[in-house]
C-alpha cells in the first residue's frame, strides 16, 4: 500500500484531525484545500463539537440544552457557531467603543444587551482582561457593566412574567436578586437550578431508599439532609441583618451556607419540588415555614396515608415537624383574629416572597446606613464586589422588584406602585443611565396618559439622562495660566482627605468652585481659608460615591497599590502606574491634558 | 495480576513475519484484548495474523505500546464531545512521530485497525499540527493534494467563510 498523500486517509481519521483544528483553520484554510475537505469542514457534529466547547451561555431562544440532546442533524451548527462568532465580534468592537469614548455609551450598551445571554461568553472574558492589558482597569469595568445590565435584563424578564401570572418557580424569582449582585460570578439562574440537581443527586445517592417512603417520609429525608449538611439557617443569630443571607444563590455555594427563613424555606421546596412533592412556603409572619402536602403524590403506604392536612416543616431551625396548633397558637399569641388564621398558615405566591425578600433586603440596606460602615459590627453586606456597590445594586433590585410585583399582591393600585418610580429614576440618573431600555419598556407603557404628571416625569428624565449621555464632553485644556498654575493637582492623583480621611482618586477639576450658591452655602465653602477661589476637584471616594472637594482639603499620597479603588477606578482610568503611582486617564475627551 | 499479564503472545504481519510480544503490551490493542477474551488461553499457541499491517509498522506500534504499557486505559466515554480537546502531545510521542509521512499515515492506519485510541489521537494531532497555520496551497504542498475547485468556486467559499477573518 502506497500513501502518498493524506487523500489515501479515510474520512472516519480526517474527522478525527478536523476535531484537533480550529474553527479559523478548518474554515479560512483547510476547507480551500479541495472538495472532500471542503465536505469533511462541514460536518455537523464538528460543529457542534465547536459550540459545546467554545461557548457556554446561550441566550435562551436557542433552547441550546434540548438541541444538545436532539440528534445532530436537527441543527444548522456551523450555523450556529457562526452566530455566536459574530456576536462575540461584534461583542467586542462595541466595548472598544465604550472604552474608547464617553458619549453615546447608552446606545452601546443597549446593542450589547440586544445579544441577551449570548454576548455572556465574551463580557466574561473581558471582566478577566489580563493584568497587563493596557487599559486593564476600564475594559473589566464597563464588560462588568455591561454584564451587569444584561443580568438585570434577564432579572426584570423574569419577574415580569411572575407579574402577568406565568409560572415562575420560586429559585428563579429569589435568583434574580443573585442577578443584580452576580456580576462575572457563577451562579445565574440555570445554574442556580444546576446546583439544586446536584444536591438532589447527593440526596439519592446518601438515601438510596428515598423512592420506596412516603411523601412525608421523604420531607423529613430533605429537611434532615439540609440540617446534617448545614444548607440552611444562620450559623449565629447576631447575623441575621447580614446582607448575604437574602441570596439563594449565595446560600447554595458559600461554605457556611447562610440564609434567612424565606431562602431556607425555598432551598427546601426546590429540592422537594424535584423528588415530585407538592411543597410550598407557608407565609407565617416574621417567619416563613415549609408545607408538604402529602395526598399530591401517591403515598406508597396509602394504608396508614395522613389525611389532607400539610405537614409544616421549619428547615431554617429545625428538621422536626412542627404542629399546626403550633403556629395557630403563635398566631394568637400575637393577637390574630381567628377568622384569618387560614390566611396566614396557607401557601404564599412566589410574587408575595419575592416582596418579602424584597423588604428584608430594604430593611438590612437602611440599618446599613445608619450604623455606618463599621466593618465589626452587623449587619455585614459580603456578596460578591465591593460593599457598597453591592449595596446600591440590591437596593435598585428591591426597589424594581417592588414596583413591578406590589400589585400582583395587594390588588392593582397604581398609587402603590407609583411610590416607587422616583426612586428607580434617582437611581437611573445617578448609577444605572444605560437602562433607560428597561424603564422604556417596563415603566413608561403604564404611564402612557399625558395627562398624568408620572408621564412628563418619566420622559424628563429619560430625555436629561439621554442627553447628557449623547453629547461629547466638555473638553478642558490646560491651555490658560490659571488652568496650568492655579489647579495644582491631576487626573489620576490619589489623595486622603484631610478632614474626614478618606481615601479618593481625582477624576476632574474646576479653577474656582463650580456649583451653585446653595451647594456653597450647604457645604459651608466660607468657612475655607481660601473660600471659593481656589481649584476645586471631582473626586471617586472609595465607597463609590462621587465628591467636590476644595484643594486645601486634599493631600496627596502615592499608595504602592491603592486596593480599595482598584474596581471602581475603571470608570474613569485605564490602568494603575505603578511606577508614578497614579492612575491612567481614560477621560482624555474630556481632559486631554491630564 | 502480573502472572496473567506477563504470558507472551505471538503476532504475525502481513509480511509473513512472527513478533513476541509481553500479552499486557499486545493488548494495549483493544481488537486484541477483545480477541483474547473471547479465545481464552487457545489464541496464546498460535500466533495471530495482523492482516492489515506489514512488519515494519507492526514493530513500530509495539515499540509504541511497550513504552505505554503501564498507562491507564483511556476511559469509554460516549460523551467525547463535550471535552475541549488538547493538542498537546507529550515530549517522547513527538520524538516518536518524527517519521516520514508515509511512515505516519501507516501507523495512524494500523492504530485505527488496531484500536488503539490513544496511539490514534497522537497521530492525528501531529497531523494537525502539520496542517495549523499553513494556507490552502501549503497544505496541498505538505500532503501532496490536488485542487479541484473551479476559480468561481473559490471565491464562493472565500465569501462564505468570511466571517472567520480577522478583522
Amino acid at each position: 500500500m502506497h500513501l502518498a498523500s493524506l487523500n489515501a486517509l479515510p474520512d472516519e481519521i480526517l474527522q478525527i484531525v478536523l476535531f484537533q483544528l480550529s474553527p479559523q483553520d478548518t474554515v479560512l484554510n483547510v476547507q480551500r484545500v479541495s472538495k472532500r475537505f471542503w465536505r469533511l469542514g462541514n460536518e455537523p457534529l464538528l460543529w457542534r463539537y465547536h459550540c459545546r466547547v467554545q461557548f457556554r451561555y446561550w441566550d435562551v431562544k436557542h433552547r441550546i440544552r434540548q438541541k444538545f440532546l436532539g440528534s445532530v442533524g436537527d441543527v444548522d451548527w456551523k450555523m450556529l457557531y457562526i452566530h455566536r462568532k459574530k456576536v462575540d465580534t461584534q461583542t467586542t468592537e462595541i466595548l472598544d467603543s465604550i472604552l474608547e469614548d464617553q458619549a453615546n455609551r447608552i446606545k452601546k450598551f443597549n446593542s450589547i444587551g440586544e445579544f441577551g445571554y449570548d454576548a455572556k461568553d465574551t463580557l466574561l472574558r473581558h471582566c478577566r482582561a489580563n493584568e497587563t492589558a493596557e487599559d486593564v482597569l476600564a475594559r473589566r469595568y464597563y464588560a462588568t457593566a455591561v454584564l451587569d445590565y444584561v443580568h438585570r435584563s434577564e432579572a426584570l424578564a423574569e419577574w415580569s412574567r411572575l407579574a402577568k401570572g406565568e409560572n415562575v418557580s420560586l429559585e428563579r424569582a429569589l435568583g434574580s436578586f443573585d442577578l443584580f449582585v452576580l456580576h462575572d460570578n457563577y451562579g445565574d439562574l440555570l445554574e442556580i437550578g444546576d446546583l439544586f440537581d446536584k444536591l438532589v443527586k447527593r440526596l439519592c445517592n446518601e438515601r438510596p431508599n428515598l423512592d420506596q417512603m412516603s411523601s412525608r417520609g421523604q420531607a423529613f429525608a430533605v429537611a434532615t439532609f439540609l440540617r446534617m449538611h448545614n444548607l440552611t439557617g444562620l450559623d449565629s443569630e447576631s447575623a441575621y441583618r447580614d446582607l448575604q443571607n437574602n441570596y439563594i444563590g449565595i446560600a447554595l455555594q458559600d461554605i457556611h451556607h447562610p440564609s434567612l427563613p424565606l431562602i431556607s424555606v425555598s432551598i427546601f421546596c426546590g429540592l422537594a419540588c424535584r423528588l415530585g412533592l407538592d411543597a410550598r412556603c407557608c407565609g407565617m409572619p416574621n417567619h416563613v415555614h415549609a408545607m408538604v402536602f402529602p395526598e399530591s403524590t401517591q403515598d406508597r403506604n396509602s394504608a396508614n396515608a395522613v389525611g389532607s392536612d400539610p405537614i409544616y416543616l421549619d428547615p431554617y431551625r429545625t428538621d422536626e415537624e412542627i404542629p399546626a396548633v403550633h403556629l395557630l397558637e403563635m398566631l394568637a399569641s400575637w393577637g390574630i383574629e381567628p377568622a384569618n388564621f387560614s390566611r396566614f398558615i396557607g401557601d404564599s405566591s412566589t410574587a408575595s416572597l419575592v416582596l418579602r425578600s424584597s423588604r428584608s433586603i430594604l430593611a438590612t440596606v437602611h440599618e446599613f446606613r445608619e450604623q455606618g460602615a463599621n466593618p465589626n459590627s452587623h449587619p455585614t453586606i459580603r456578596l460578591y464586589a465591593n460593599p457598597f456597590a453591592d449595596m446600591d445594586n440590591a437596593f435598585y433590585s428591591a426597589l424594581w422588584a417592588n414596583y413591578m410585583l406590589t400589585d400582583v399582591v395587594s390588588g392593582p393600585n397604581l398609587s402603590s406602585q407609583r411610590q416607587f418610580i422616583p426612586m428607580i429614576l434617582e437611581r437611573f440618573e445617578r448609577l444605572y443611565p444605560m437602562d433607560a431600555s428597561l424603564i422604556e419598556q417596563y415603566i413608561c407603557p403604564l404611564y402612557n396618559n399625558p395627562s398624568n404628571a408620572e408621564h412628563w416625569e418619566l420622559h424628563e428624565a429619560l430625555r436629561v439622562v439621554k442627553a447628557a449621555d449623547q453629547s461629547p464632553k466638555q473638553l478642558k485644556p490646560r491651555n490658560t495660566r490659571s488652568s496650568r498654575e492655579n489647579v495644582r493637582y491631576q487626573v489620576g492623583q490619589v489623595f486622603r482627605h484631610k478632614r474626614y480621611n478618606y481615601i479618593a482618586v481625582i477624576t476632574g477639576w474646576d479653577i474656582e468652585c463650580g456649583m451653585n450658591s446653595d451647594w456653597m452655602a450647604h457645604n459651608q465653602v466660607h468657612s475655607l481659608s481660601k473660600g471659593r477661589f481656589q481649584s476645586f476637584y471631582h473626586s471617586l471616594v472609595e465607597d463609590t460615591s462621587i465628591r467636590y472637594v476644595a484643594e486645601e482639603n486634599i493631600e496627596i499620597i502615592r499608595p504602592e497599590y491603592p486596593r480599595s479603588l482598584m474596581t471602581l477606578a475603571g470608570r474613569f482610568f485605564k490602568r494603575w502606574d505603578k511606577e508614578k503611582r497614579l492612575f491612567v486617564s481614560n477621560i482624555r475627551d474630556e481632559y486631554p491634558d491630564d | 495480576m502480573a502472572a496473567e499479564k506477563s504470558s507472551i503472545i505471538t503476532l504475525q504481519s502481513n509480511d509473513g513475519v512472527s513478533i513476541d510480544v509481553d500479552r499486557q503490551v499486545a493488548e494495549r490493542s483493544m481488537l486484541i484484548k477483545n480477541m483474547m477474551e473471547d479465545l481464552g488461553d487457545e489464541a496464546i499457541s498460535t500466533a495471530v495474523p495482523i492482516p492489515n499491517v506489514n512488519e515494519s509498522v507492526l514493530k513500530k506500534v509495539i515499540e509504541w505500546c511497550e513504552h505505554h504499557k503501564n498507562d491507564p486505559q483511556p476511559a469509554q466515554d460516549d460523551d467525547s464531545d463535550s471535552r475541549k480537546k488538547t493538542t498537546d502531545i507529550e515530549e517522547w510521542d513527538q520524538k516518536f512521530m518524527q517519521v516520514d509521512q508515509e511512515m505516519l499515515f501507516e501507523i495512524i492506519l494500523a492504530s485505527n485497525y488496531l484500536d488503539i485510541k490513544p496511539l490514534l489521537d497522537v497521530g492525528c494531532k501531529t497531523v494537525a499540527n502539520m496542517i495549523k497555520g499553513k494556507s490552502p496551497e501549503e497544505i496541498r504542498k505538505t500532503f501532496n493534494i490536488t485542487n479541484d475547485f473551479t476559480p468561481e468556486e473559490e471565491e464562493q467559499i472565500r465569501r462564505e467563510n468570511e466571517w472567520a477573518e480577522d478583522r
